[in-house]
């Protein structure tokens, strides 16, 4: 058992997440195919705008849900929308947000973007402190925002009209996964402004806009719309109590900062917080980078129901990090050898 | 201010280098005849030493050296830039009377040492360095450069936030950084690429891994002397590095063996004693050797020049350049615990954490006559150790022998009581 758990902590996580995540890609945007159905609440981005989708986003379930009158929604179509919802969180809290950072299409696709910046050599760029405070705020404005429009189509809110019906599944509409992820099967047909009257050229509009956005930004700051994401904010309520979590000992912390450098949503906190030991913030996707940079043992921690998962250790930080050194070219280390030898020489004599 | 070149200038500089090694052979003779060559790995760190000491250090003849005047140098860049870093930071004494000559009265000997070292033509590489980089750190250290002496080797200095927790103070680090290494490639003519720096901040990490385990096995198996693990972390600037990686490996192989044991330590009861402060640079061994003579055992330090210089760890997330140096920069900065930070918790934190992992009985807290900085952290780490029942021990000394007497009764009075507590 030992063994096992040190072969964990020295394996290279990023590698098996860009490996899972491919397949949860192609299982989500390809699995109608094989004829899969997995549920209509998925805690993650599975769009059926995709025809193949073999699931259904819980956000989009949930806006239709709450289409309804407060009679109806406190009558039987209160309970369909509480057995969803169930499920949803049940579903959610086996992973917690590794939903995000291992099975989300759009997350997936997200850092191959990053991949290819990479590649390119072009920086990438970071929000500085306090626009993260101010930003982060815009995914629970607008996770509230989705629950309040479609509730808002059926009953008078503070005894405003009813909102329109083209604003049904609001969310959906601005949502760049319902552009995207019909685009892997081939089908163009939401890559559209439609006309039909004002609300829907709005809506439509603001949909390629955050589609614009979505590309431009993810290309230039990791995981970009993530940041902005209703569904993680969503995830966020729930996460305290998830079963999968992420810890940190704050006395064997030395605030190197490497956790947080590594970050692709630049939580600082996990460097700066030494009291709390719930890692998992609002914006994590527990991809589980800070884990794989952190040189000192058991300091950061992935745990299932308290099983420890992947924790951080000297041995696999300078593993992960060192094993770079033999992908690099001989002629370095033949150089190196050379200046041994020299040294040596230099002794006898 | 004596002119150089002249023959008083050249007097000095020869007296200077000459007593140099006799110190540290009487530091190096004292340590072996202890150990009575036990732990065979050590021989070569103890040959290097006497080698630095004669200025015969067998490094690449060709390459261009980089004098640095402290441990927050980013390394890494200087060899991506094809030159090879060098430490100026001195522990002798008769350095540290040359360069007292241009020095306030109350200067601290590591300086003065420093300066001395630099004054006397003391570095012991076999060309002159191009440069000496020298940090905002210390007042005394980032005023260095300003002493007009007649020196002909151009200083650089590198800027360093008087704070490292705000984001301001980072992204100037950043920048300063950033300069520091478009600098270089002008000082060494060499470009810095992609390439180059990845080896290179590699090369280094090697030698913290070994470095980092000799620090576990001391934690695990106590079967080394404290005096011994520091002069292993002094002579980092001494060899090739990977030579010295290479020969930190095979020594941490022979300790976690657990064949050898030095006879210095054998008793399993001796005080464990944490020593933090003013950092102890060879030759001047001279508060380690002591407290081990009379039977202490330094089963940790936190002290710049070991651990502060080999344990924080660089990780870079995208190996490009943009990446690469904002994560060098992220290792000399964050964890750093030198007291020219504040707030400085960091370091409170550290010593606990120390305290806890190697069973610590008692703290010796070194300064310098001179080192404000250490000086004025003593009275927080000091109502910590009371807080955490820990016993203090608050020296202040210099690099002169002539208070080892009163040293000597300090410290045995000291271990003594620790040894009555247990």
């Amino acid at each position: 058992m030992n063994n096992l758990q040190r072969y964990i902590n020295n394996a290279n996580i990023s590698r098996f997440r860009l490996i899972f995540q491919i397949l949860a890609f192609l299982l989500l945007i390809y699995g109608g195919y094989l004829s899969i159905h997995i549920g209509t609440s998925i805690p993650t981005f599975a769009c059926p705008y995709n025809q193949e989708c073999p699931g259904t986003c819980y956000l989009i379930s949930a806006q239709h849900q709450l289409h309804n009158t407060w009679s109806d929604l406190f009558g039987f179509r209160g309970k369909a929308f509480l057995t969803g919802f169930i499920t949803f969180v049940l579903l959610f809290l086996v992973i917690n947000k590794a939903w995000c950072g291992y099975v989300c299409p759009l997350g997936t696709i997200q850092d191959w973007i990053t991949k290819l910046r990479n590649f390119l050599g072009v920086k990438f760029s970071r929000y500085d402190e306090l626009s993260f405070k101010r930003l982060k705020i815009i995914k629970f404005v607008l996770l509230i925002l989705l629950v309040l429009i479609p509730l808002g189509m059926s009953n008078s809110l503070l005894g405003l009209p009813l909102f329109s019906h083209d604003l049904s599944a609001p969310f959906c509409q601005i949502c760049p996964g319902r552009v995207i992820t019909p685009l892997f099967i081939g089908d163009t047909s939401q890559l559209l402004v439609d006309f039909t009257n004002p609300t829907t050229m709005i809506m439509s509009t603001l949909g390629i806009l955050v589609l614009a956005l979505f590309f431009i930004g993810s290309f230039f700051k990791k995981r970009f719309f993530c940041f902005f994401c209703p569904m993680s904010a969503l995830h966020f309520l729930f996460s305290s109590i998830a079963f999968l979590r992420l810890n940190k000992k704050g006395e064997n912390c030395t605030r190197c900062g490497n956790c947080y450098r590594v970050c692709d949503v630049g939580i600082k906190a996990i460097a700066e917080d030494l009291e709390h030991t719930y890692m998992v913030k609002d914006d994590c996707m527990l991809c589980l980078k800070c884990v794989e940079a952190c040189p000192e043992n058991d300091c950061l921690k992935a745990s299932f129901l308290t099983i420890p998962v992947f924790s951080s250790t000297e041995e696999g930080f300078f593993k992960r990090n060192l094993h770079l050194d033999h992908e690099m070219q001989n002629p370095s280390n033949q150089s190196n050898n050379e200046d041994i030898t020299k040294n040596d020489d230099s002794k006898t004599k | 201010m004596i002119q150089k070149p002249n023959k008083r200038y050249d007097r000095l500089s020869t007296a200077s280098k000459k007593r140099l090694v006799i110190e540290s052979d009487s530091v190096l003779n004292e340590l072996q005849k202890e150990s009575a060559g036990t732990i065979p790995g050590m021989d070569y760190f103890y040959g290097l030493a006497r080698s630095y000491s004669r200025g015969e250090l067998s490094k690449q003849d060709k390459k261009k050296y980089i004098a640095t005047s402290c441990v927050q140098v980013p390394i890494e860049l200087i060899y991506a830039a094809g030159a090879v870093p060098v430490r100026t930071c001195s522990g002798s004494h008769s350095m540290s009377q040359a360069g007292a000559e241009f020095l306030p009265a109350k200067s601290c000997s590591l300086v003065s040492a420093t300066f001395g070292t630099i004054y006397t033509d003391s570095i012991p590489v076999p060309s002159k360095p191009v440069a000496i980089i020298n940090p905002t750190t210390c007042d005394q250290k980032k005023k260095l450069s300003e002493i007009p002496s007649g020196m002909d080797i151009p200083y650089y200095t590198l800027e360093l936030p008087p704070t490292k927790d705000s984001e301001e103070a980072q992204m100037y680090w950043y920048s300063s950084v950033k300069k520091f290494s478009r600098d270089l490639e002008g000082i060494t003519g060499k470009r810095i690429t992609r390439s180059r720096l990845k080896a290179a901040i590699l090369k280094v990490a090697k030698a913290q891994q070994a470095f980092r385990q000799l620090h576990q096995i001391r934690k695990e198996h106590p079967s080394m002397r404290g005096t011994d693990a520091i002069l292993v972390a002094n002579t980092f600037f001494y060899d090739d590095i990977d030579s010295w990686t290479q020969h930190v490996d095979s020594l941490n192989h022979e300790l976690a063996q657990g064949l050898h044991r030095d006879p210095g330590i054998s008793d399993n009861n001796a005080p464990r004693i944490l020593l933090t402060g003013s950092p102890s640079i060879f030759p001047n061994f001279k508060l380690p050797v002591m407290i081990e003579a009379m039977g202490g055992h330094i089963v940790a330090d936190e002290f710049c020049s070991s651990n502060r210089l080999l344990y924080d760890t660089v990780a870079v997330d995208e190996w490009n350049m943009y990446d690469m140096i904002p994560a060098l920069a992220d290792r000399y900065l964050k964890a750093c615990t030198c007291p020219c930070f504040t707030p400085n918790q960091d370091r409170d934190r550290k010593l606990l954490s120390y305290i806890k992992d190697f069973r610590v009985d008692g703290l010796v807290y070194q300064t310098f006559s001179g080192c404000q900085l250490y000086e004025l952290e003593s009275s927080r780490i000091g109502s910590l150790m009371e807080q955490e029942n820990i016993p203090m021990l608050y020296i202040e000394t210099d690099y002169s022998p002539d208070d080892r007497g009163q040293l000597s009764t300090r410290i045995e009075a000291f271990i003594e009581s620790l040894s009555a507590r247990k």
